[in-house]
């Protein structure tokens, strides 16, 4: 994908596309608060399921899911029913109860629930551990796409896509722009479907649903370029598929900013259909994102180019290529640009926001400066949201993987960290501060231990950071039940509340 | 009376009042759709791998799809709405006969009052 030129009409398509998101913006904004950009308005259930679909697309699932279909083939399932699986989870174990709750933030929730500012400052510097390495997926997807549209490398992309995302950022806030979820999640589908289908059609398959369609691409393949795609298990177990399957869904009902997604919605009923309308929007994604993987293979393959490359950089950038070796106007490769920046661009603008925030809130008048003013709060979250940037911008240099790859290690600590003290928090009263304090520390170590396999051989034998909450969540979830068993059981106010405010308890 | 009704323990395994049975119940249910269609899929995938040869394999189509391509990345999402849906009617129908009981109580009790 290495181009010098800049892409000019590409790239004026994705300055138009986040001016109509700016200009929705400024409407919507003016006729409600927003904060932090998170709020936005809510027109229904299916409104809140396109929140929900827009708040979730980001750069891993409309660049990174189809770039792993290109390198891994089947493997890459795992991320499909993971990303989608995990709704149900949240949906059954958690949506309406965290609505009751009424807490707004993933730390307030543990601080609340678990009545101990150390169990909420550990899940504020959890979260913010989530945010960066979450951000650096995002800003790996937004370095590619601005390598490709300015024709620089990698390094000074990431840096240039830093300070856009900083700029876009400042100029938002300073001019009150709130998203407009709903529409930017059918602008970014839209973007993502319809180039699928044009290629689906150029090819002469049934493209009107191009997610059928490009089994046909699977079969020629086969029988014109004698590729096969590897057998379902033959280059990664079973075990390691449903690892990471489970990791991502624990991770999905773990992900503090997935989670305040249901503190916002109007009612418990709202909440609930507002989950599977979410789903189903996502579904649309990941039932598309293989066919972009296949399809980058095929074109490859009939333009005569090597059909065993495993540079991670180029598979990252597969929806990107198989549009542009399909012979497509350029205006289809400037929609999906447009759509892969945006989605990043929100995302990890929201990341940011959120993770300065709870700084500011949780963690600076907590442990740093206990009588901070409010100016000095603010002063705290914009220096922080420097920081985070910067931080993000420097990992993002050398990154660990392919952008799904790094989102799913955020997916893996939240799955072994936040996800467990919200799952004991909503269904065991028992369940205390020593417990989630013990069991998130767990959880901490039990994700990062696989990164020490170079220094104790030993360790290699466990699955990857990657996919450790397979394990790792039940163990937490007995490490919590235990400490929690051996000390002093909540207050009779927070069991109570439990019984009253979150669950129905009477008898009919 | 009512302190001793709602001053119980939460746990899901051992749930309190007819509400909270019957949801726990319901997701139970959900869950065990929910495990055994993702590990039921998988094994039933392995299993097709371990006895056919990979060409076998991608000539069983469904839909233009080989099958296991078919199975885990288009009917186990939609699997998933599927049981999101029920679990959502059969906690709006339990919501509504809560409801509707209650509005009973309430009536009964004021024409008592009469």
């Amino acid at each position: 994908m290495a181009e010098s030129a800049v892409q000019l009409v590409p790239l004026a398509i994705v300055v138009g596309m986040f001016a109509l998101f700016i200009a929705s913006g400024l409407r919507t904004s003016s006729r409600q608060a927003s904060e932090y950009g998170v709020a936005g308005g809510y027109t229904g259930r299916i409104g809140i399921g396109a929140a929900i679909a827009s708040n979730w697309m980001s750069a891993a699932s409309f660049l990174g899911l189809a770039g792993m279909f290109y390198l891994k083939g089947y493997y890459a399932m795992a991320f499909v029913v993971g990303w989608t699986g995990g709704y149900v989870l949240l949906l059954v174990l958690m949506a309406t109860q965290i609505r009751r709750f009424g807490k707004y933030t993933a730390p307030d929730f543990v601080g609340f629930r678990y009545e101990s500012e150390a169990a909420r400052t550990l899940a504020a510097i959890i979260a913010i551990v989530i945010t960066i390495i979450y951000g650096v997926a995002q800003f790996r997807g937004i370095a590619l796409i601005v390598s490709w549209l300015f024709g620089i490398a990698y390094t000074p992309a990431v840096i240039v896509g830093a300070a856009l995302v900083v700029g876009f950022v400042v100029v938002s806030g300073a001019l009150g722009v709130a998203r407009n979820q709903k529409l930017q999640y059918f602008v970014l589908i839209t973007a993502f479907i319809l180039p699928l289908m044009l290629m689906a059609r150029k090819l002469g398959y049934f493209w009107i649903l191009p997610q059928f369609g490009y089994g046909a691409a699977i079969r020629d393949l086969q029988q014109q370029f004698g590729f096969a795609w590897s057998e379902p298990f033959a280059t990664v177990s079973s075990f390691h598929w449903l690892a990471l399957c489970f990791t991502l869904m624990f991770g999905t009902a773990g992900l503090p900013h997935v989670l305040s997604r249901f503190y916002m919605v109007p009612g418990i009923r709202d909440a609930r259909w507002g989950v599977v309308w979410g789903l189903f929007f996502i579904a649309l994604i990941y039932w598309s994102a293989p066919a972009y993987g296949v399809l980058a293979r095929l074109f490859e393959a009939r333009g005569g180019i090597v059909l065993n490359s495993t540079d991670p950089m180029v598979a990252d950038m597969a929806v990107l290529s198989a549009v542009r070796y399909s012979g497509l106007p350029l205006w289809c490769i400037g929609l999906l640009a447009a759509g892969g920046m945006s989605a990043a661009f929100s995302t990890v603008a929201g990341l940011l926001l959120t993770g300065s925030a709870s700084f500011s809130y949780d963690i600076y008048p907590r442990l740093i400066r206990p009588n901070a003013s409010e100016v000095d709060k603010v002063y705290a979250a914009k220096g922080f949201f420097l920081a985070l940037a910067v931080i993000v911008m420097a990992l993002s240099l050398r990154p660990w993987g392919m952008i799904a790859e790094i989102a799913a290690l955020a997916f893996a600590l939240a799955g072994n960290t936040i996800f467990p003290a919200f799952l004991l928090g909503i269904w065991w009263g028992r369940a205390n501060a020593a417990g989630v304090i013990s069991g998130m520390l767990a959880g901490v170590v039990i994700t990062f231990v696989p990164f020490m396999a170079g220094a104790l051989p030993f360790l290699s034998a466990l699955p990857p950071a990657t996919s450790s909450a397979f394990i790792g969540a039940p163990l937490v979830i007995l490490v919590m039940v235990a400490v929690s068993l051996l000390t002093s059981p909540p207050s009779e106010e927070i069991r109570r509340f439990l019984a009253r405010n979150v669950h129905d308890t009477t008898e009919e | 009376m009512e302190e001793s009704r709602t001053d119980k323990e939460i746990s899901f395994f051992r749930p309190r009042g007819t509400a909270m049975r019957g949801e726990v119940r319901v997701i139970w249910l959900v869950l065990a759709g929910w495990f055994v269609a993702i590990v039921g899929t998988q094994a039933f995938v392995y299993l097709l791998e371990v006895n056919y040869s990979e060409l076998l394999l991608n000539e069983m189509t469904f839909f233009n799809l080989p099958i296991h391509f078919w199975l885990t990345g288009q009917l186990l999402p939609l699997w998933f709405i599927i049981l999101c849906v029920l679990f959502n009617i059969w906690m709006d129908r339990h919501a509504a006969r809560r409801l509707d009981g209650a509005l009973r109580f309430r009536i009964r009790s004021g024409r008592e009052e009469d």
